[in-house]
């Protein structure tokens, strides 16, 4: 249980450092800086991801953030319970 | 290091899935990946606490970040065949619900930061805190350290060479893996320290808990 609660202060606290400090100095992930010098460009292979960039549809860049963090955080909880109850059968 | 669709040709986006499909088939078959309810617990909320730490990013001046993998903490507390299926487990979260890494770079995500990262910080604890020759809260660290900044700059060079052979980019491994390894070299260092400093931690010291410390006799 010490874990979880340490889990959900990370997610908490994880607006902080990405999306108030990163705006600040215009963050990019360090493989799009290099991707950047080797000419790479992402493709658009048309799917769809519900919570795109650790965002919440309707809802504001912080609280978003934080909820797109406790969806990915309790999809992992979920997908453990479900392999749990396959193991254990 | 999540490579977003578009990085690699089709013939690595193949590639790159089967090694990492294959590499799982044999862990299976070969017994070493037996999932039971308890190991399955330590998976998920290891799996968690990694995908909560990768949301803290640290910005650096100059428009970049840092934040923790986690291969290296993952295969050193879980070992290399339960580390991997810890960061399989998060980077198909991320690429599925948040876009976060493409859905064709799965399989080279997978194998960079869930199968080498999670080897070569595996290992090179191992036997860091083996030629150490003790046991203490200051070697710990150092090979957490080690560790962790050679898990990222090896996946970062595997990244490279990737990319770099990838025919329909103009430039070769002859300058993708020097800007990746060199990228990668950096960041590590910060992927070290955490590492280590959660491993050296005095609650996480007890070798019942470290697959790795048990390992090299700790």
């Amino acid at each position: 249980m010490r874990a979880w609660a340490v889990i959900l202060f990370l997610v908490i606290i994880s607006p902080v450092f990405g999306v108030i400090l990163a705006d600040r100095v215009g963050y990019h992930e360090p493989l799009d800086v290099a991707a950047e010098k080797l000419g790479l460009k992402e493709v658009d292979i048309g799917y769809h991801t519900p919570f795109e960039d650790y965002t919440f549809p309707g809802v504001g860049p912080v609280p978003g953030y934080i909820l797109a963090g406790l969806i990915g955080v309790g999809l992992i909880a979920v997908l453990g319970e479900v392999l749990k109850r396959v193991v254990a059968k | 290091m999540h490579i977003p669709d578009g990085f690699l040709d089709v013939y690595w986006v193949g590639a790159t899935y089967i090694v990492t499909i294959g590499y799982f088939a044999y862990l299976s078959l070969s017994h070493q990946l037996v999932l039971d309810s308890s190991r399955v617990s330590l998976v998920t909320t290891l799996a968690a606490a990694i995908f909560a730490a990768q949301m803290l990013n640290w910005p650096l001046p100059g428009g970049t970040s840092l934040h923790l993998l986690g291969g290296a903490l993952a295969g050193i507390i879980l070992g290399p065949s339960y580390g991997s299926v810890t960061l399989a487990l998060v980077l198909l979260v991320q690429a599925l619900v948040f876009h976060d890494g493409g859905l064709t770079t799965l399989g080279a995500n997978i194998l960079n930061m869930g199968i080498v990262a999670v080897l070569v910080g595996y290992y090179v604890f191992k036997y860091a805190l083996r030629i150490s020759g003790k046991v203490s809260r200051g070697s710990i660290f150092m090979a957490g350290l080690l560790a962790g900044w050679m898990s990222v700059f090896i996946a970062g060079v595997v990244c490279g060479v990737e990319i770099g052979l990838s025919p329909q980019f103009p430039y070769g491994v002859e300058v993708t893996i020097p800007v990746m390894g060199g990228w990668h070299f950096i960041l590590g260092i910060v992927e070290g320290i955490i590492t280590g400093f959660v491993l050296s931690h005095p609650h996480a010291r007890n070798p019942e808990l470290i697959v790795a410390l048990k390992e090299a006799g700790g």
